[in-house]
């Protein structure tokens, strides 16, 4: 970042206005959550830097609650004026929507919150000269490049600054510093008619929130020549088996797994019908609360949005409830949901302040925000010494999973063999394919705490319009029985 | 902010910058969307911004800064910023100098005043005709009413001017009955074309028609893919035709232009000035958009380019760049695939058993350079037999190389424009022999 914008911004005077506005107009209650967000991304691609920029966008997001109705309206001008013309605007926008309304969906919030969180962060970025931010992706970049086969490498830094000051007319008044980090690698080696694709870490970089201290963590250099070295060896790999067999997932591609089979699914504005006609429904149903068999017994799958390290931790979600930790899956029996104020009223529950949005522009919405699975008690090592004949995948390249969050297909980068117990040689294209519950309930052992990562996800999309939400599922490598395989290459 | 404003506040902020050249993009949006679910709006939301970038360069070294703060001495932060930025960038001297162009005029029906005027009480009605029209028959509906408008306004040093105003509306919806759904969409550029009853009917319809659906085996099957359908299929190789993809190999049309690869009866364009999908005549750079044939009769043409990749690969700018900084390279933004000579309905009447797909979902590359793709099916899928579609069937997954199915297609002599969250395309119904349905569902 090339300097503080916000260190000293206070919305006190403003944010009444506009709670005024809005009350005067109609609104039963109102909100205002003014953002000023600071973004830096820097990449190199093949010794050149693509990208080098930096952006500010400041504005703020009115809700405003009419006859059991919501209407949101968001504009970045800060103008008594502005305010004003936008308070109104949410407030029109509610009446509209409650004139042909059948139902009441909303109600104020139950509690109100004065408050200031802030991200911990060990080493600033700011305090890392850009020159050396830029000379560190120059080098790793560099080792991309381990042979000709490598036609692209791909090095990138991610830095987001963004503080939120939330006011409701209940009282709220809650400031919030929030920094999120990520970096990651890529090559991709083009070589035999083929194109093979690494990306480290992860297979999507190493993304949490918090400052520079992630992109040491994240060692780009010390690995960018093995990364280089798999994309090129990939490419002439055997392809990987089709048929029935057992399987072992990197912690990132467990990450993913949670993502779009527990996630996705367990938030309950899907479950209530609300993202049917783009997101999907959901299997989770409500009737089967505290009765369907998710997974195996060592399946716990919790919310976490107080996890140090996790992208969606925050002191505050969006609508103003306090970060808390609560069960989704508990010894594998489906247990929660996501939720927001609306919709745990609606089933006589408390939010579990799982409400998000990408930016001031957007109304906050549920999202997953930090999941964790549970680790297990064996190192990941072991992991493989029960298995015959299997295969053991890591780094997603291809996800995809139908509307009701079952039947899904997922592919990685890469993948070795498992024979006897022991990691065998290299294979391409790998694929994997089931049924999620079945899936779940076929997971033999979760590696242990030695192998957990908290992985985050920085653009997870949801919602009309279109939000990308930045999410963390913290997860380590687990084993899973009788797994289809090879799916989209002849299984 | 008018077209005169958003030019006279770029120039000013022009005006600021000491770099050897500079780039100003502004950027004025407006968007207002109605989303309902069952028989209530649960999300009904509006925002308006506008936001600056400045692209500087100095000594061949670039930089990139943007705000939405307006004050002057933001204007002037942002330009400062950004050249900051490029001192500290390496030098690239591939980077040619920022380019001019003369564009022309945007297709008249690209701006509809009416969308621009558009009210949170007409978002409202379109919802209400469309949920009411499920209500009769026990079904319940989720969906959306959208409307906006946009400016765009870009400036460089070198002399280029450009600005655009646009609008845009859309609108759709799932209906759901016990067992099934339908689905149907619009997006008109001018709102008052919106027609919520009838969007309402044809998914109601739908989902009726798809109650109580049968298995069928995965395997190879006849499909005719839905407009939906089919676009978000072929949305998938939309990368393709980016000079980045092109040079890079991860291409299917990296072995070369003016070669086979699809079927003689494909023919594919980029067209901002197709009827059904008026847009912007300029690129994120303010250079024209060409009006392009990328596939003709199956033979490869041509890829999109920017001024950085026509000048990398010694090939026509085709002004395709988006905002600056891209790294993803140009993009083909109005992709129109040709239409056939038989309607969709003569295309399910000479098929003796297949399937009729609406609509795809959560479509995923497998496999980049044989572009193999994964999906599901969704809010109603049909079987037909004997030409006669005969009831619903619960949704399969498939796995399928495009490029495969467009050897082997046949398409339908309506065009409709469809779209996603991240494209917009024109394209017909299209029938494919032995597309590849990998495993089911219970639903």
């Amino acid at each position: 970042m090339v300097q503080h914008i916000s260190a000293a911004m206070s919305f006190d005077s403003t944010a009444p206005r506009a709670l005024d506005t809005a009350s005067a107009r109609g609104a039963v209650y109102a909100d205002i959550r003014f953002e000023v967000a600071r973004t830096e991304r820097i990449e190199v691609r093949n010794g050149v830097v693509a990208t080098l920029s930096d952006s500010t966008s400041r504005g703020y997001g009115i809700r405003a609650l009419v006859d059991g109705t919501w209407g949101f309206a968001a504009a970045s001008d800060t103008s008594d004026a502005g305010l004003d013309r936008t308070a109104a605007r949410a407030v029109e926008i509610a009446k509209a929507g409650a004139a042909i309304a059948r139902r009441r969906l909303g109600e104020a919030p139950p509690k109100a919150y004065a408050d200031v969180f802030a991200t911990p962060v060990h080493r600033d970025p700011e305090d890392v000269p850009l020159n050396d931010r830029v000379a560190l992706l120059l080098e790793a970049e560099r080792l991309l490049h381990a042979g000709p086969q490598i036609g692209v490498g791909r090095a990138w830094i991610d830095l987001w600054r963004t503080d939120k000051y939330f006011y409701s007319t209940i009282g709220s008044k809650i400031e919030q510093s929030i920094r999120q980090t990520g970096c990651g690698l890529q090559a991709l080696a083009v070589g035999n008619g083929d194109v093979q694709t690494r990306t480290f870490p992860g297979d999507i970089g190493l993304y949490a929130s918090g400052g520079w201290e992630i992109v040491e963590r994240a060692a780009l250099r010390e690995n960018a020549s093995r990364i280089a070295e798999e994309a090129i060896a990939l490419l002439s790999a055997p392809q990987a088996p089709s048929g029935v067999t057992d399987l072992v997932l990197g912690g990132s591609q467990v990450s993913l797994q949670i993502h779009e089979s527990c996630g996705h699914p367990a938030e309950l504005d899907r479950v209530m019908g609300w993202e049917a006609n783009f997101s999907g429904v959901s299997f989770l149903e409500l009737d089967q609360i505290d009765k369907l068999k998710y997974g195996s017994e060592i399946v716990t799958i919790s919310i976490d949005n107080t996890m140090p390290g996790g992208m969606a931790t925050v002191g505050y979600d969006d609508e103003g409830s306090r970060s808390v930790r609560s069960d989704i899956v508990r010894d594998g029996v489906l247990v929660g949901y996501e939720m927001s104020n609306d919709t745990a009223r609606l089933i006589g529950r408390e939010s579990n302040a799982c409400v998000r949005a990408e930016s001031w522009q957007y109304v906050p919405m549920i999202r997953m925000c930090n999941l964790s699975l549970r680790p297990g008690e064996m190192s990941f090592e072991h992991l493989f010494d029960d298995v015959r004949d299997g295969i053991y995948m890591e780094s997603n390249r291809s996800w995809s999973i139908d509307d009701h969050r079952l039947n899904f297909q997922f592919g990685c980068e890469i993948a070795w063999e498992i024979k006897n117990g022991k990691r065998g040689r290299l294979l391409k294209n790998p694929t994997y394919g089931g049924i999620t519950p079945a899936f779940w309930n076929s997971c033999d052992a979760v590696a242990d705490a030695a192998s957990w990562v908290a992985w985050g996800t920085p653009n997870c999309g949801k919602g009309e319009p279109m939000q990308s939400g930045r999410t963390t599922q913290a997860a380590s490598p687990a084993r899973f029985r009788g797994v289809r395989v090879g799916v989209g290459y002849g299984g | 902010m008018d077209r005169e404003q958003r030019e006279d506040l770029a120039r000013r902020v022009l005006a600021f910058s000491h770099a050897d050249q500079t780039e100003v993009l502004l950027v004025d949006r407006e968007a207002s969307l109605s989303r309902f679910t069952h028989d209530a709006i649960h999300q009904n939301v509006a925002s308006a911004d506008l936001s600056i970038a400045v692209r500087a360069i100095a000594e061949e070294r670039t930089g990139v800064a943007r705000t939405n703060v307006l004050d002057e001495a933001s204007l002037r932060d942002v330009v400062a910023r950004a050249l900051a930025i490029a001192r500290h960038a390496p030098a690239d001297p591939e980077q040619p100098a920022l380019p001019v162009g003369a564009p022309p005029p945007a297709p008249a029906e690209a701006f509809a005043e009416a969308t621009a005027r558009a009210t949170p009480q007409l978002r409202a009605q379109i919802c209400e005709d469309i949920f009411r029209a499920g209500e009769a028959g026990g079904l319940w509906a989720a969906g959306y009413a959208a409307t906006e408008r946009g400016g765009i306004t870009v400036v460089n040093s070198n002399g280029a001017r450009a600005s655009f105003d646009g609008s845009d509306a859309a609108a759709n919806v799932k209906m759901n009955g016990g067992d099934s759904s339908g689905f149907a969409e619009a997006y008109d550029t001018d709102v008052r074309r919106l027609d919520g009853t009838l969007l309402g009917a044809i998914a109601a319809g739908k989902a009726r028609e798809s109650a109580h659906p049968r298995d069928v085996e995965p395997g190879p099957w006849t499909v005719i893919l839905e407009p939906a359908a089919f676009g978000e299929l072929f949305s998938y190789i939309a990368d393709h035709f980016s000079a980045l993809s092109f040079d890079e190999g991860s291409s299917f049309l990296s072995d070369g232009l003016d070669r086979t690869y699809l079927g003689e009866n494909v023919t594919i364009t980029d067209d901002y000035a197709h009827p059904l999908a008026p847009g912007m005549p300029f690129d994120f750079e303010g250079f024209p958009t060409k009006r392009l044939a990328l596939v003709e009769h199956g033979v490869a043409r041509a890829v999109v380019t920017d001024n950085y990749w026509a000048h990398k690969l010694g090939r026509e700018n085709t002004g395709h760049a988006l905002p600056a900084p891209n790294a993803s390279g140009p993009q083909a933004r109005n992709l129109v695939v040709s239409a056939g000579s038989k309607n969709a309905a003569q295309l399910i009447a000479e098929t003796k058993r297949g399937l009729l797909v609406t609509r795809f979902w959560y479509i995923r590359t497998v496999d980049q350079k044989k572009a193999i793709v994964t999906g599901m099916t969704r809010d109603g899928t049909f079987l037909i037999e004997n030409g006669k579609l005969t009831g619903g069937v619960r949704n399969m997954r498939f796995n399928q190389s495009i490029l495969e199915a467009l050897c082997r297609c046949e398409f339908a002599s309506e065009l409709s424009r469809t779209g996603g969250y991240s494209y917009s395309v024109v394209v017909p119904a299209v029938k494919i022999e032995n597309f590849t349905f990998s495993s089911g569902t219970g639903f």
